[in-house]
């Protein structure tokens, strides 16, 4: 589950000349991560957007085969078809994949480089406990 | 005992005052009640942070500071999300701290539409002294950042009334981090004033403490119980239960205070019902200069030119690249490419004054659900709100405007925005999110249209009173924060003069 979801996640965030992609991230210690943080809500929506993700290519570029299966320049078509598509369960789906993918991705230090913005430090973890 | 966190121990206490909340509504009558020489306890559902320990990334602040990472969405055509935050301090920590009176007109419809008369004078009058206590103060110039500077130029071009906001901000450095909690301790937040003030005033707080219910015996209400909750785990820790000797204030919001009361046995048909908001979507424009909307005040100019008619409010917003990212339509190398542009892009938002009403319901396991969808006259409204906001872009020199319609293309030229004119009226071809929030426990003098008198006292109860945006019946048409925070000293000082 987690290749497959990896194969969707980096396929809405892929390398460019400019930035670096997902899949030159840390990416499953960010999903290890949002797993156990994650909300009941938005979890089910990643899921839910995963699912759509894989077996929608017959929608979005005519091929009867499941997003993995894909070739890439076939892969990048159907991330950007899927994430216009006319039905709104699918696209605000989609949405929900690209907002948690959008959270590894924009807060990377390369990403953020060249936006010109400086790295972030790691999140404190302390509360009041007392 | 002063605070009490997370902790596998059931904890007991007595108390005058029990206050469920601590956000703009529960801080402020907190605070109130322990001037007046009362003893107070404060119960938040959330983590308390104190600045140093904010999260400076966006993951981090929908983790530890919003409620369930914005992740409830209010049901409808559309699924729009319901932004509020979960911390000590409520959503004053992930808020523009934005300083707005109640508009004279809001009183006087309260009293026709609802019978609620009497509030005017306490509520500014308070307002007047919250302003001097949390610094309220117009952007600095040196803060404004060019985002909030362009907006002014493109108003100011196309002839609107329009201004610098004003906010509970001591000395704004312009770090752009409202949202995600000031670091610097610039803006008023409440866990940095009143909560801090209630501790040393003697007051208990209670951390991590979700209620479960208010204790009535008969229909006086005499404190209230739950379970703590471990803010990262979600484990749940011992028990705990605040016995009041004169009464319970409830400001957990206005989706979860309609469900905690109906949890309790209170039975009153308006429960719940005459949810209002404010929905609001951005316009980005692309700026042959480098914007960096991520510096300067988050939100720094707005106007409220068109507030009552057609019924909007227009203002700045900057987004950091992890909201901009799944902000922008596409995906795949299309959609990295277009966030190449991030440096020139700057966001400004329509907020509708919606006439449309909802409700807040329990789901099956008591979490709340929100039904809620704009009809057609909302959504005309929102779609002419981006049209203003597209033409002030224009005026302020973009070169092309981003809609973020679904149907429409994604960028559009100064000539192409009679295509916005003509865009989609269904909301599900607009992303967009739900902020300040109003009703569930609205005020009003008929215990079968309302929930609260003009005290904020329960029908039919003694010793419970509501003191958050819940009570409020109507739509304001500007931020809601200060009116909150006007009402709960209200309700606060008349519950001590009681």
């Amino acid at each position: 589950m987690t290749a497959i979801l990896k194969h969707a996640l980096c396929a809405l965030y892929p390398r460019t000349d400019f930035f670096p992609g997902l899949a030159d991230m840390d990416l499953d210690r960010f999903l290890h991560r949002f797993r156990r943080d994650g909300s009941a809500m938005l979890l089910l929506g990643m899921y839910a957007g995963l699912v759509l993700f894989v077996l929608t290519p017959v929608l979005t570029v005519y091929v009867p085969l499941p997003s993995f299966l894909l070739p890439r320049s076939l892969l990048d078509r159907h991330a950007s078809r899927a994430a216009t598509f006319p039905l709104y369960p699918l696209r605000s789906l989609i949405l929900v994949l690209k907002l948690v993918a959008g959270l590894c991705w924009g807060a990377h230090p390369r990403v953020r480089e060249q936006l010109g913005l400086p790295p972030l430090p790691a999140d404190p973890l302390e509360w009041r406990s007392t | 005992m002063s605070h009490v966190s997370y902790r596998q121990e059931s904890h007991s206490g007595e108390t005058d005052y029990v206050v469920v909340g601590s956000g703009a509504g529960g801080a402020v009558a907190a605070v109130e009640l322990a001037r007046g020489g009362a003893h107070v306890t404060l119960v938040e559902a959330g983590a308390w942070r104190d600045p140093e320990h904010y999260p400076y990334s966006v993951y981090g602040a929908l983790h530890h500071l919003f409620d369930d990472w914005g992740s409830l969405v209010a049901r409808g055509r559309a699924m729009w999300p319901i932004v509020q935050g979960r911390c000590v301090g409520g959503t004053t920590v992930i808020n523009s701290a934005i300083c707005v009176r109640t508009p004279e007109d809001i009183f006087a419809q309260w009293q026709r539409e609802h019978g609620v008369s009497g509030l005017r004078d306490a509520v500014l009058g308070h307002q007047e002294e919250l302003e001097r206590e949390l610094c309220a103060t117009p952007v600095p110039p040196q803060s404004a950042g060019r985002a909030n500077q362009l907006a002014l130029v493109g108003a100011n071009q196309l002839g609107y009334e329009s201004h610098v906001i004003t906010r509970y901000v001591k000395g704004c450095a312009g770090t752009g981090q409202c949202l995600q909690g000031c670091r610097g301790r610039k803006k008023q937040s409440l866990n940095i004033t009143f909560v801090r003030e209630l501790d040393e005033r003697g007051g208990d707080i209670l951390s991590c403490a979700p209620v479960d219910r208010i204790l009535l015996e008969g229909r006086r209400a005499v404190g209230v119980s739950g379970r703590f909750r471990d803010p990262s785990s979600r484990r749940r820790g011992g028990k705990f239960l605040i016995r009041a000797r004169r009464g319970v204030l409830v400001a957990a919001s206005v989706t979860r205070s309609p469900l905690l009361l109906a949890r309790s046995g209170v039975a009153l048909p308006a429960l719940g019902k005459f949810f209002r908001a404010h929905p609001g979507t951005g316009v980005f424009g692309v700026y042959d200069e480098v914007v960096d909307m991520n510096v300067g005040a988050t939100q720094g100019w707005a106007s409220t030119a068109f507030r009552s008619e057609p019924g909007l409010k227009l203002e700045t917003l900057s987004l950091p690249p992890e909201m901009v990212a799944s902000r922008l339509s596409g995906g795949g190398t299309e959609l990295v490419s277009k966030l190449r542009e991030y440096r020139h892009l700057a966001m400004w938002v329509a907020a509708v004054r919606a006439e449309s009403v909802g409700e807040v319901r329990s789901g099956l396991l008591g979490q709340p659900v929100v039904r809620y969808a704009l009809d057609r006259a909302d959504m005309e409204r929102l779609r002419h709100g981006l049209v203003l906001v597209a033409r002030t872009h224009f005026a302020a020199g973009a070169k092309r405007i981003l809609p973020g319609v679904y149907g429409l293309p994604y960028s559009l030229g100064p000539d192409e925005v009679k295509l916005l004119e003509q865009g989609p009226l269904d909301p599900r071809a607009y992303v967009a999110v739900i902020s300040h929030l109003f009703g569930g426990c609205v005020m009003g003098s008929d215990p079968a249209r309302s929930v609260v008198d003009d005290h904020g006292r329960v029908h039919g109860h003694t010793g419970l009173v509501v003191c958050d945006a819940s009570v409020i019946p109507t739509n304001l048409g500007v931020n809601p924060q200060h009116t909150i925070m006007g009402l709960a000293r209200t309700f606060a000082r008349r519950l001590l003069g009681a």
